[in-house]
């Protein structure tokens, strides 16, 4: 039959609407065991899994995966309660959008079956992502997100006007302003007086270069310059000519090797600093990749990570045997971080379950439980959460890329 | 004094790399009078099939001695078609149909073409960038304070010499002058017996052959690659096209230059996040002031 | 009947998610109108006035960053909402004429390439600019509407009705402005500007307003779309926005109000909702392709097919399906069968 436009328009509405009410939630996990007598129970991950971002996002997910997998395996609630994971992607064409992620977190909030969340990975998304799960009440941990302003702070405080008495918002990582500060030290430990600062222009790696720009000029350090690059810059050499004209004893790199961190840190052997030492933090801790895009410049370069050394705690041994058996491939950076972050939510729910006698616990019991965590072992170590949703008592590890894409540990400190 | 000719050696080789892609704008511009959104992702396919090509002769670092230039131009030459092709397949699937359409439709379309190529290079290579092949060995050339690597004398030694060859092309042989007959009137081109179709297939086979070279030797001038990277070179050598005169080959390459030195100095005197405004608001004030470009002449609109 | 249509529809609109009252449909909702709004603004630009503006996402970007740097703790500014929409609207027209003026001069296809500049200039500044921008974190905690003592808060429900409110108005406005004096100047000169000079119509006030209005529509979304999501930061407003609304109306029809609304949502819909469900459908043959990564792949591919075959969009004027399938007129009169449908 003829389509008169109007036609066209109803169908089209008609169309959406039904792929809407088909779509309630997106992709859950495989291991359908039967559903258990009380019902289902989801956590919701929200992170970037697709593009460009989906190098960092999608080992990430397999953390959070992983534990939801093996709390299920090791009889969730003794049975009663079936645990699903929610996962939905908040990148757009590969780049972690704020939209999409407040998309999520609604799609979360209106799901009664979710009880808390993991995510996001990003700052800026967890900007637009705290005020709704403050209002709505559901607790998300986020496995990375590391700006200052997202727990302390009058932005934090801006951030929560809908409850601002309560805290919804936890993050299993350390602050920048930790995190730089003692890159700071470090620095000034490792004898470099001079050093040249370059950042991605993005919300951490712009935070992460500001704080240790301070702590280090606080530390009695010069600070040679600081330059931001653009995303998606290929020729950095104008700008490395720039650095080495001011004969730096180290470059300072606030950002993550997808935005810049391999490449920049390449070219800087094009333009005659291979001896020069390269200074990033957590965001180029992947190596894998750093060490493929960087090449033979891979060498001498001194980063920092969030989690005690994987090496020497037994757990976090266990840990990675395990996702390597489950997913056939190596953890990525925030993996560790993830899967702690899900068990904490997985022993909240437990908690609440049993308190409430086997019934299906609210959203507020499992936050509360989630707040009262303290010395909660997991891969990256003992985790607690202060008053702000920060961990209490972090370990910073200190490694340093040597050649032939080799690690070593320099130093691990508890910060204060 | 030195850090200025450093950076301006920086500039011309950034620059070398914008005027060959240009070179193939300023074609495809001058004979069909579309802008071709898709030739950026042209030349980092050009990357793309030069990696493939090393790969296949076993190339993962260093080449010295002759095999160098047998694999250089091997690998150039096999880019360079292998892009021509791609060229003229999407000259004849998305634009033939459109020439006579009004100008938006061909222009959409190109854009179109542009996101369906850099989605299939993100399907070949993944989403992150991946690392290019040395070849070129390291000794670099000292004037003094002034390093230049051999990397970059090649990439403006090639534009140059590219440049040569094509308006040797262009202005001495017949196929050269069908093109400019086409570019300068399509009707009466036609009736005077050139075929337009074949003639416009050739255009686009010379313009992305260039962008092919210019492909391969970004990957070598960088050491890496990413399939993303046509967009903003590609935005940038339209910059440089435009202001050298669109439709001019000299001034392509000249423009090409220019705006590599901008982009330099540019993060030199003042800062690298700024450089691409600074390019982009030449584009906007050549286009105010002088839309004819520095070498272009100005042609009234043909009522 | 087809005079109601249109109220009929926007009747449905309002109605629609007290049915579907699921809280996620809801918010994509009010973000695809949104969105619809930035089209209505780009059709008159592009549809109306024939002018290829490939950078519309900077409009969208000063409308925002406008309403964030006045309604928000930034600066400690916190003008009412409703004054914003006013506000922002006419700051993103005066950057309308701003960036249309340097253009004037020039022919459609380095028209396009400048406002492409423009859209790449405008998000790089705010991002540049930190001290007043917030730089790459942008702004935050932005101020939320309030009507009659009720705060909107952080249901998506009231900002759908706000969104769909400013739908209703632009479209009355799109539609007077179509028919009138102005709107015929912008049809002549998109058709041709040389006669369209020598008819007496003054082409730089024309093309100045086609901009200017155009981006005010942008204002407005910018004011909603910023206050809904709490937040404006530079990496909203990338060319992946501009090619996203132009889409919009290459698919649903440029020039044509109903085709642009249709092409919006379409286009919306491809992204949240049938993209994720290819998806799991491909998943449940045991395909392992991730659709969602593919958007601009489909963009591109839907851009090509639609110039090629169709490429008066999904619901045409009669105008343009007329002047764009130039051969064939037996082609022209089997679709002449069912014009007028369209208001």
């Amino acid at each position: 039959m003829r389509l008169t436009p109007l036609l066209r328009v109803c169908l089209a509405v008609a169309l959406g609407a039904l792929l809407s009410a088909c779509s309630s939630s997106t992709t859950s996990t495989a291991t359908s065991t039967a559903p258990g007598s009380g019902g289902t129970i989801e956590i919701g991950v929200d992170l970037p899994i697709s593009g460009a971002d989906a190098a960092i996002g999608v080992p990430t997910q397999n953390g959070a995966v992983l534990a939801i997998e093996e709390a299920n395996k090791n009889g969730f609630t003794g049975g009663v309660f079936k645990l699903e994971s929610s996962l939905l992607d908040d990148a757009v064409q590969g780049v972690h959008d704020p939209a999409a992620g407040a998309q999520n977190v609604k799609t979360f909030i209106a799901d009664s079956a979710v009880l808390a969340m993991v995510g996001p990975f990003n700052s800026n998304v967890a900007k637009s992502e705290i005020p709704l799960t403050d209002d709505a009440g559901l607790a998300q941990i986020s496995p990375s997100n590391t700006n200052d302003g997202l727990t302390v702070g009058p932005d934090a405080k801006n951030l929560r006007t809908a409850h601002p008495d309560t805290n919804t918002y936890f993050r299993v990582c350390t602050k920048d302003s930790r995190q730089g500060g003692a890159l700071a030290q470090f620095a000034q430990k490792l004898g470099f007086k001079k050093v040249f600062i370059i950042d991605d222009n993005e919300t951490y790696g712009k935070g992460l270069a500001d704080t240790f720009e301070a702590a280090y000029k606080g530390l009695g350090g010069t600070v040679l310059g600081h330059e931001h690059i653009t995303a998606n810059q290929q020729d950095f050499k104008a700008l490395l000519t720039k650095v080495q004209s001011t004969a730096p004893d180290a470059v300072f790199f606030g950002g993550n090797t997808s935005t810049g961190g391999g490449l920049l840190r390449r070219q800087m052997g094009d333009v005659g600093m291979s001896a020069t030492p390269f200074v990033g933090g957590d965001g180029i801790s992947d190596t894998a990749e750093f060490v493929k895009e960087a090449g033979a410049m891979a060498n001498n370069v001194y980063y920092s990570f969030a989690a005690p050394d994987a090496d020497k705690l037994p757990s976090a041994k266990a840990f990675v045997q395990a996702y390597k058996a489950r997913f056939n491939s190596d953890v990525g950076p925030y993996s560790a971080p993830a899967f702690a972050a899900a068990q904490i939510i997985i022993a909240a729910i437990e908690k609440a379950v049993k308190d409430d006698g086997g019934k299906m616990p609210t959203r507020a019991d499992v936050l509360k439980n989630i707040a009262a965590t303290n010395d909660f072992p997991t891969p990256i170590g003992k985790i607690g959460f202060d008053a702000n949703g920060d961990t209490t008592a972090p370990m910073l590890t200190l490694k340093k890329m040597l050649a032939g894409g080799k690690t070593e540990t320099v130093a691990q400190i508890t910060l204060k | 004094m030195d850090l200025f000719l450093q950076q301006l050696v920086n500039g011309l080789s950034l620059g070398g790399i914008y005027a060959l892609i240009a070179l193939g704008y300023t074609m495809i511009y001058g004979i069909i009078e579309l802008i071709n959104f898709a030739h950026g992702d042209v030349y980092t396919l050009g990357t793309f099939f030069s990696l493939a090509i090393l790969t296949l002769l076993g190339v993962t670092g260093i080449v010295t001695g002759p095999l160098l230039v047998v694999v250089v131009i091997v690998t150039m030459l096999g880019a360079m078609i292998l892009c021509g092709l791609t060229g003229v397949v999407i000259e004849r699937l998305a634009y033939r149909r459109l020439r006579n359409a009004p100008r938006l439709a061909p222009l959409i379309t190109a854009i179109g073409m542009s996101f369906i190529l850099e989605n299939l290079m993100q399907y070949w290579h993944g989403p992150s960038p991946i690392p290019f092949p040395q070849v070129i060995p390291n000794p670099d050339v000292h004037l003094g304070a002034v390093t230049i690597a051999t990397k970059q004398i090649l990439v403006v030694v090639l534009a140059i010499g590219l440049m040569i060859v094509l308006r040797a092309f262009v202005y001495r042989t017949k196929l050269g002058q069908a093109m400019r007959a086409t570019a300068q009137d399509r009707d009466a081109a036609q009736l005077m017996g050139i075929d337009i179709n074949t003639t416009i297939a050739l255009t686009f086979l010379i313009g992305s052959a260039l962008a092919g070279a210019a492909g391969f030797v970004s990957g070598v001038y960088y050491g890496s690659t990413w399939f993303f990277n046509g967009f903003g070179a590609g935005l940038k050598a339209f910059t440089a096209a435009v202001l050298g005169g669109i439709g001019n080959l000299t001034g392509a390459m000249l423009g090409g230059f220019l705006i590599g030195l901008i982009e330099a100095m540019t993060t030199q005197l003042i800062s690298d996040q700024w450089s691409n405004v600074v390019v982009f608001s030449v584009l906007v004030l050549v286009l105010i002031f002088r839309p004819s470009g520095l070498l272009g002449e100005s042609l009234p609109a043909k009522v | 009947m087809r005079r109601l249509q249109p109220y009929l529809l926007f009747g449905a609109a309002i109605v629609l998610p007290l049915i579907f009252s699921n809280g996620g449909f809801v918010n994509f909702l009010a973000d695809a109108g949104a969105f619809v709004l930035l089209a209505l603004g780009l059709n008159i630009v592009v549809g109306f006035a024939g002018l290829l503006d490939l950078g519309y996402a900077a409009f969208f970007a000063i409308g925002s960053y406008t309403f964030a740097m006045l309604a928000s703790p930034q600066f400690g500014i916190h003008i009412p909402f409703w004054v914003m929409l006013f506000l922002a609207s006419g700051v993103a027209a005066v950057f309308g004429i701003l960036l249309g003026a340097p253009t004037l001069r020039l022919r459609g296809d380095y028209l396009a390439i400048v406002t492409l500049g423009f859209g790449e200039i405008v998000p790089q500044t705010f991002l540049n600019l930190s001290q007043w921008t917030g730089g790459p974190n942008g702004i935050g905690s932005l101020d939320q509407p309030a009507i009659f003592g009720y705060r909107f808060g952080f249901q998506a429900l009231p900002y759908y009705y706000l969104i769909l409110g400013l739908i209703g108005v632009a479209v009355l406005a799109a539609n007077n402005l179509r028919a009138s004096r102005l709107g015929r100047a912008w049809m002549a000169i998109r058709e041709d500007e040389l006669a369209a000079a020598h008819a007496g119509i003054n082409t730089t006030v024309t093309k100045l307003s086609a901009f200017a209005i155009g981006a005010s529509f942008s204002g407005l979304a910018g004011c909603a779309y910023a206050s809904k999501l709490q937040l404006v930061s530079p990496d909203q407003f990338g060319f992946n926005v501009s090619v996203a609304v132009l889409s919009m109306l290459v698919l649903g029809g440029m020039g044509n109000i109903p085709g642009v609304i249709v092409g919006s949502l379409v286009i919306s819909s491809l992204d949240r909702f049938i993209l994720p469900q290819l998806t799991n459908f491909m998943h449940g043959f045991g395909v392992a392709i991730d659709l969602t990564n593919s958007r601009f792949l489909i963009y591109g591919v839907i851009l090509v097919l639609t110039m090629l075959f169709r490429p008066e969009g999904l619901i045409p004027s009669r105008q343009r399906r007329s002047e764009l399938h130039a051969a064939g007129d037996a082609a022209l009169a089997e679709q002449t069968l069912y014009t007028e449908a369209v208001p």
